[in-house]
């Protein structure tokens, strides 16, 4: 277990190293150094989950004692539970993948090594995220990831739009963090700690259920999250992040970072269960994204800008899960949806790396015969995404839906109504983009250092409903009764819709028709136009008004005042000994004096 | 005369014994290859007795006592000697016609410094100040080829006997109060003593405090740092700013706290305005400086006015503890950190003219790119010194925080808050000045492995304790 700290910081040296270096280092090197290293933070991973597995004790560790003044100490120390195991596991095995899939995909870019760099360093700041035992450390790694994110949407800097869609990304989850932030001020002066674990020890001795502050703080970490998982209404900036590369789509638009709302809020779940309001909150909160999302995925025609409406909609579900209180089985969706949509991502990647960028699904076509391995993993990945049964987003949804219907059988039709759109667009993209005539012929191949990642993430989307996730001792038990009910009408459902899509995308290729509700449901619900009515142009008509910069008297005044002082100050210093003596002689003839006037 | 004697003085009879041996091999046989060795071996046998005696020392005499503190800090002037030894052959013998002599005044010095942070008597306290203070002297006027060290040499020597007066009359009129020298025997007299004592012991406090305070360079007895700073040869300036400085806070904390001086209102109110007006004039008389020597020295009047702050605080027996672990933490990170930027000031290339040293600011033009390590080395000194997280600055200066938060200093706090702003601002133009790019540079600095491996090592401590302080901090507190 003592090699724990090493996993985070692996990547990070080799961040640093890609940094410095990149101007020496060949293309083989920062391919050998950005992927092996988080290889090694993988394997690692895998002794200490192991171990932890066998022995099955959550601890806590310190990594590092910066300093201990007094009674102040800090100190950088890791909470290792199952929760933990799992996110570990998820952040670096996919990582793992995803970094040796791009290391073909990146090949021709000339930015290499500024990539990998950032990709390494977003691993390490997730890694923190995951492991840390206070929120302060989280929040360390929660900024990290963030601002990665940030690097990586606008990779491409030289595309003006890519810039634009990096300072959405950023600006729109700043929101969310500023509200967290508040939530953990309003934490820390209610119960003078952040430690995670004294926090959840802590509540619910200080705050009786349903208290005020409680449901306050707990709304305001909801924000951070939502900012962070892209729910509503702070959802806006995920489908634009997909200016990014593709496997960065992979990985923090759909693997790990878009999930740390999840994982905050199962982290914190005791927190939330003294809230029941909250967790109502987010509940539909959930719901409704998974709905509102699924609709805008059904009517896109980019391939990538479909899977992100898709991961908006699927964290929906696992907000749904977290509001009716089944955390593990958040947990257990956003597992098994790591593998499928990071299995779809690289698929999309292969596609779009062998069509000469291509994005758009109609322009496709046909891809079955010509891609057979990218087909496969495309077919399994929208299969689980779907929730077909006997693959892993079957059962995790399952799960969900068991879930809701327990707790209101109004969110549980919500969801099945979701459940069958998912399905729908899955397959639509599928037989849109891999069956039909063929639009264009692919002009290179994947190679071995892309097909091995597909491969292996077919096998996690087919069999990740399998795992059991060491989650027991983490969360409260939710699921009481198993209804089968709920399960064949889950399966009737999607089939349907499955059918449908079918019927509808094989027998012809109905063009993108436009019409109103299609184009209000591919502009995102215009959500974008009314914030831009609703917050960019009150802002920036509030920034043209103050342009004169009023405030800024103020400072200039404490500079004219430091200057001046400085100035008599210097004229003091006149190089000379007599005048010199006589500045000793004044304060000791000063400080006499004073003595003579107390005393006397 | 027992063991446990020779054992506790083995330091200060290491480095006595390698003067004497300077001292002869000089007389018969001149070689500066020769003396640089003698003074890096009896520092590094001092070092490593120091290091032998570590922890368990307690010993007590009448003048001296060898305790942690004391121990601590002593292998904090032998280093910071070494570093000033390994600094300065070079640059002396372009400067100067011998440079043997050089080094055993080094020595004289750093056993001065040694000895007033093992001083629990007037007497000692005097001995080791004047021992530091006359080796200072020569050692400033070394450079016999130029004017300005030689004028340096003179308002220091007049003011700092003017000083050392001062100080001698306090001492006399504690005398005369309390019949008393040692620091424990003052604290008992004063406490027996009547009202007609008290103004006498006053007034020699407040004496004392003013001969002191020149040492220090506290406000008003600050105004020959600058000269002397600018005019000193830079390695000597560098040891001037850390092991004098230190040295001499060392004695006072010692003396404030043994003979009871915090229990008078007088005494703390006195500090504490000197303390506040060290840090604004300090920070404001830097802030549109453009040579580096002499912004350093305006800078160290306002470090030491932080330092104060640890005086005041530890007058609460509650903080005692928390109050002296700053001090010494400040102290550790201080003399790295301006050994540092002295080792930069000192490059050759800067020093390569035997005429007026260089050390504007438009002559650290670009220093990051036309010789990275000088150029890392300056920025981090100045991070440092402004206190940037991760540096060795920013802890010492969290330290005195928390240790100022503890009581009601708010004023205090308030000057070190301001003090710090107006510092950044200083600091961070010659992080400018190192950043700029668009220079052609006159003086491009060569250095050696002999250079370079200093950089390192102080680069290493200057981050090293930033990013690790626990180390430290526990050796700290494993002392007190």
């Amino acid at each position: 277990m003592n090699a724990l700290w090493l996993v985070p910081l692996l990547p990070l040296i080799s961040a640093v190293i890609l940094i410095l270096g990149s101007a020496w280092l060949g293309r083989r090197a920062v391919a050998v150094l950005g992927v092996g290293s988080v290889g090694l933070a993988a394997l690692l991973t895998a002794r200490v989950v192991t171990a932890f597995l066998g022995s099955g004790e959550a601890s806590t560790q310190v990594l590092w004692t910066w300093m201990a003044v007094g009674d102040f100490s800090v100190q950088v120390a890791a909470w290792f539970d199952g929760l933990t195991a799992v996110m570990m596991s998820v952040i670096t095995g996919v990582g793992f993948l995803i970094h040796l899939y791009s290391a073909r995909f990146m090949a021709e870019d000339d930015s290499y090594a500024r990539y990998f760099a950032y990709l390494n360093l977003f691993v390490a700041a997730m890694l923190v995220l995951v492991m840390a035992d206070n929120l302060l450390l989280l929040y360390l790694g929660w900024e990290g990831v963030g601002a990665c994110s940030y690097l990586l949407v606008g990779f491409w800097y030289k595309d003006v739009a890519n810039g634009a869609a990096a300072r959405k990304a950023f600006i729109v989850t700043r929101v969310g963090d500023t509200a967290m932030a508040l939530g953990l001020f309003l934490i820390l002066a209610e119960l003078g700690t952040l430690n995670i674990q004294s926090v959840l020890q802590l509540a619910p001795g200080h705050w009786a259920t349903g208290d005020t502050m409680v449901v306050l703080a707990t709304v305001l970490l909801l924000g951070g999250a939502v900012g962070k998982s892209a729910q509503l209404p702070l959802h806006t900036w995920l489908p634009d992040a997909m200016a990014g590369p593709t496997p960065v789509s992979a990985l923090i638009h759909a693997a790990t970072m878009v999930t740390a709302g999840v994982y905050l809020i199962a982290r914190t779940h005791g927190l939330f269960l003294l809230a029941p309001t909250t967790l109502e909150i987010i509940a539909w909160l959930g719901v409704l994204t998974a709905l509102l999302a699924a609709c805008s995925a059904l009517v896109q025609t980019d391939i990538k800008r479909i899977l992100a409406w898709s991961t908006i909609s699927q964290i929906g579900y696992m907000f749904l899960a977290l509001g009716v209180g089944a955390f593990g089985a958040a947990i257990f969706h956003l597992v098994t949806h790591a593998f499928f949509k990071a299995l779809l991502f690289l698929a999309a990647g292969a596609v779009i790396y062998c069509l000469h960028h291509e994005h758009n699904i109609f322009r496709m076509g046909g891809l079955r015969s010509r891609m057979p391995v990218t087909f496969v993993s495309f077919l399994l990945g929208a299969s689980a995404l779907a929730a077909i049964p006997f693959t892993s987003g079957f059962y995790s949804k399952d799960v969900i839906l068991l879930a809701a219907w327990q707790h209101d059988p109004l969110l549980f039709v919500a969801g099945l109504c979701g459940a069958a759109l998912t399905a729908f667009y899955s397959f639509r993209l599928l037989f849109v983009a891999f069956f039909g005539p063929a639009q264009q012929e692919p002009d290179r191949t994947i190679g071995w250092v892309m097909a091995v990642p597909l491969g292996l993430l077919c096998v996690g989307a087919l069999a990740g409903g399998a795992l059991t996730l060491p989650l027991t001792d983490v969360f409260p038990p939710a699921i009481g009764v198993v209804n089968h009910t709920i399960e064949y009408i889950a399966i009737t459902v999607t089939l349907a819709a499955v059918g449908l899509a079918a019927w509808r995308y094989l027998r012809q290729r109905p063009d993108p028709a436009s019409g109103g509700l299609r184009e209000f449901w591919f502009a995102g619900w215009r959500v974008d136009a009314l914030y831009e009515l609703l917050w960019v142009r009150p802002y920036c008509w509030l920034a043209k008004r103050t342009q004169g910069e009023p405030v800024d008297h103020l400072y200039n005044g404490i500079v004219a005042l430091a200057r001046a002082n400085h100035r008599t100050l210097s004229a003091l210093q006149t190089g000379q000994l007599r005048w010199y003596a006589t500045g000793m002689v004044f304060g000791l003839v000063v400080l006499l004096a004073v003595l003579m006037r107390a005393a006397l | 005369m027992n063991s446990g004697m020779w054992q506790a003085l083995s330091p200060l009879l290491a480095l006595s014994g390698g003067t004497v041996v300077l001292m002869l091999q000089i007389a018969f046989h001149r070689n500066p290859r020769w003396s640089v060795a003698i003074t890096q071996l009896s520092l590094l046998l001092g070092a490593g007795l120091l290091l032998w005696l570590w922890p368990g020392s307690d010993y007590q005499s009448l003048l001296l006592r060898v305790d942690g503190y004391a121990l601590l800090l002593n292998l904090l002037f032998i280093l910071a000697a070494a570093v000033t030894c390994w600094l300065s052959p070079a640059y002396i013998a372009l400067r100067s016609e011998q440079s043997g002599e050089f080094f055993l005044l080094l020595l004289l010095a750093t056993i001065g410094a040694m000895i007033l942070a093992q001083a629990v008597h007037v007497a000692s306290l005097l001995l080791g100040l004047e021992l530091l203070g006359v080796a200072l002297y020569a050692l400033i006027a070394y450079p016999d080829r130029s004017l300005l060290p030689l004028e340096a040499a003179v308002k220091y020597l007049v003011l700092s006997g003017a000083a050392s007066a001062t100080l001698l009359f306090g001492f006399a009129l504690a005398y005369a109060g309390t019949g008393q020298l040692a620091f424990t025997g003052l604290s008992e007299s004063l406490a027996l003593a009547g009202s007609g004592a008290y103004t006498l012991v006053m007034a020699a406090s407040v004496m004392i405090i003013c001969g002191l305070a020149f040492k220090l360079s506290l406000v008003p007895f600050h105004m020959w740092t600058p000269d002397v700073y600018q005019g000193a040869p830079s390695p000597v300036t560098g040891f001037l700013a850390t092991v004098s400085k230190g040295a001499v806070f060392a004695v006072f904390l010692r003396a404030f706290l043994e003979t009871g001086a915090y229990q008078f209102p007088i005494i703390l109110n006195s500090l504490a305005a000197i303390a506040v007006a060290s840090m604004l004039v300090g920070n404001l008389l830097a802030l549109r400086q453009d040579n580096v020597k002499r912004l350093l020295a305006y800078s160290s009047i306002a470090h030491m006015g932080y330092l104060l702050i640890v005086l005041l605080v530890c007058s609460d027996p509650a903080n005692h503890d928390l109050a002296v672990e700053a001090a010494l933490f400040y102290l550790v990170a201080y003399t790295v950190t301006t050994l540092a930027a002295f080792a930069v000031l000192t490059w050759p290339g800067y020093e390569q003219y035997q005429g007026p040293e260089h050390t504007e600011l438009k002559h650290l033009s670009g220093l990051l790119w036309h010789h990275p390590l000088a150029g890392l080395l300056m920025l981090v000194a100045m991070l440092s010194l402004a206190g940037i997280p991760l540096t060795a600055g920013f802890v010492g200066k969290f330290y005195l925080f928390s240790a100022a938060v503890t009581g009601p200093h708010w004023l205090l706090l308030g000057s070190l808050v301001v003090g710090s702003g107006i510092g950044i601002y200083y600091y961070l133009r010659v992080v400018y000045y190192l950043l700029r790019r668009d220079d052609n540079h006159a003086l491009l600095p060569n250095a050696g492995w002999h250079e370079s491996c200093l950089a390192v090592v102080l680069l290493a401590a200057v981050l090293g304790l930033g990013i690790a302080p626990q180390s430290l901090i526990g050796w700290i507190q494993s002392i007190l």
